[in-house]
């Protein structure tokens, strides 16, 4: 069984501690995560969209959105009737 | 490490293209080589272009061969994440060098690149290697074409929460690697350590940091090529399709101001090529390029250049004075017109910054016993640039590509050929 193996894991914690940082980056990332899933579930949203809903400036929508697109959690959609914003959507797959 | 070699004919610091063609033509003369590289892959900064000018050819298509040759030819031995401490000259032939290597966490041999490891990481950081348009786990790829392509664990970043080690179906991860610094002899050495890129943030009155929708060239490059951050072409400020790009060349290049009066060679043609290319992706955007003076000089440039404009891109030569920017996040430029000597405003929804490239100068302080000579803009000095350019001031130690000044891609190779005919030769008198 996988969970029973000698996990490398245990030998870097003893030598290595988290930081803060590392601790409240990932807070955040799954904050914002939450955030924009929350957003999406009403339904797809070009980034000016989520950015609005979700209270965050564009360029961090922009940022998080692409690295949820990248991880699969949220897929690009069609582009708005202006040729201008792409709508985005939840990965109904994840 | 059992059978482990300590001793190479030539060390080739740096694993761009400049370097790997150094490490092949000495493979396929049969002398042993060592080729290290701080990055996770080689490849250098080609690996990562979208294409090539002037031939528009893809450059991936061109570098994964030449990478995948050397990393599979018998007499090259790769050590990627590592880093070459310090070199002593010993004697005539005779090279001592401390080579620190890195851990990536993840055994070499092990790891099929499957990636299985990155969707259970619960760490997301700027993605280097995609400028830091989109985000990557702790544990990654580097990025799709990269050689090797095994996963990498950032560990300053990682939350050691095992969850990569249970995932990975190869029982690849290993958090008991240390690093690991060790000394080697070497006969010879060839510095290919290539080029930095200028930070704008260097130049506060074009905006860039502050202002979202500016970016670097090597930004917009990485938005052009296959493996790109986003769906398409997009601001990083709000997501949208830019139809209205500006670029600034000469950003950190000819300027006495940020201390860099060279002009780096490459920025005219690399940002004729983006806008041609953008041309055919965007097909509505219209695309202006703000220049002091166009250096189309190689094989085949003017013709590429006289293409640009046939396709429609528009040139201005005006000198950027200030980049503000619009609530809507538009950009204003106000430039002197070089034609008419007026100042001029004009709005554009992007904004590309050629930024130039400036010499890696960190090499300087590896050779101990003798020093690396520079030369005035702190490139490795040839000391016989005319006859020799290859030869440094050390006896044994060649530079290759644009270790040596600014460069393209196919004088980067001719460079590298004349490097490895010197360390041959010199090599050849050992026999
Ligand atoms: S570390 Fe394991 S899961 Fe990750 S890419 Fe390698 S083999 Fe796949
Ligand atoms: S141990 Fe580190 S790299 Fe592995 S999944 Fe956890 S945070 Fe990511």
């Amino acid at each position: 069984m996988a969970g029973e193996k000698q996990r490398t894991v245990k030998v870097i914690k003893e030598k290595r501690t988290v930081s803060e940082e590392v601790k409240a980056n990932i807070k955040h990332y799954n904050k914002m995560k939450k955030l924009i899933k929350d957003a999406l579930k009403e339904g797809p949203k070009t980034i000016p969209e989520i950015a609005k809903a979700t209270e965050l400036p564009a360029h961090e929508a922009t940022y998080y959105v692409m690295s949820m697109r990248k991880y699969g959690d949220v897929v690009t959609g069609e582009i708005d009737d202006m040729d201008e914003y792409f709508y985005y959507h939840l990965n109904q797959k994840n | 490490m059992e059978n482990e070699v300590l001793s190479y004919d030539a060390l080739v610091i740096g694993g761009g293209i400049a370097g790997e063609e150094t490490a092949l033509n000495l493979a396929k003369m049969d002398y042993k080589v060592l080729l290290v590289e701080k990055e996770l892959s080689i490849g250098g900064k080609m690996i990562l272009l979208s294409k090539v000018f002037p031939t528009l050819d893809c450059a991936a298509c061109i570098t994964t061969p030449k990478v995948s040759e050397t990393a599979r030819h018998p007499n090259i031995t790769i050590f990627t994440g590592s880093e070459v401490k310090g070199v002593e000259k010993k004697g005539e032939r005779n090279f001592e060098a401390r080579i620190l290597r890195q851990p990536r966490y993840v055994k070499e041999d092990a790891c099929t690149g499957c990636q299985e490891c990155e969707p259970v990481c619960p760490v997301v950081v700027k993605d280097q290697y995609q400028f830091n348009l989109v985000g990557r786990k702790a544990v990654f790829v580097p990025f799709s074409i990269a050689n090797p392509r095994i996963a990498a664990i950032d560990i300053e970043n990682c939350s050691l929460c095992g969850a990569c080690e249970r995932a990975c179906p190869a029982d690849a991860i290993d958090f008991s690697q240390e690093p690991e610094e060790k000394t080697y002899q070497f006969k010879s050495v060839v510095v290919a350590t290539g080029y930095k890129l200028f930070d704008p943030i260097k130049m506060p009155r074009y905006g860039y940091g502050k202002y979202k929708n500016i970016i670097t060239s090597m930004q917009m490059e990485r938005e052009l090529a296959p493996t790109r951050p986003f769906n398409t072409i997009l601001r990083p400020g709000d997501g949208k399709m830019p139809d209205n790009l500006a670029y600034v060349l000469c950003t950190g290049s000819r300027d006495h101001t940020v201390g860099n009066p060279i002009c780096s060679q490459v920025c005219c043609m690399y940002s004729i090529k983006q806008a041609q290319l953008l041309m055919g992706a965007l097909p509505m955007a219209d695309v202006t390029i703000y220049y002091l003076h166009i250096r189309s000089f190689g094989k085949g440039f003017n013709e590429f250049y006289e293409t640009a404009k046939g396709m429609g891109v528009e040139f201005v030569k005006g000198k950027i004075g200030k980049i503000s920017e619009k609530e809507n996040g538009n950009l204003v430029l106000r430039y002197d017109d070089i034609e008419t000597g007026q100042v001029k405003e004009v709005e554009h929804d992007m904004v590309v910054l050629s930024v130039g490239i400036l010499a890696n100068d960190e090499i300087g302080q590896v050779f101990k016993t003798q020093k690396l000579e520079f030369d005035d803009y702190r490139y490795v000095k040839q000391i016989d640039e005319l006859k020799r350019p290859a030869m440094t001031n050390i006896e044994g130690v060649f530079v290759a590509g644009a270790a040596s000044g600014p460069m393209d891609i196919p004088d980067s190779i001719l460079s590298a050929g004349s490097a490895s005919s010197e360390a041959a030769s010199y090599l050849a008198l050992t026999e």
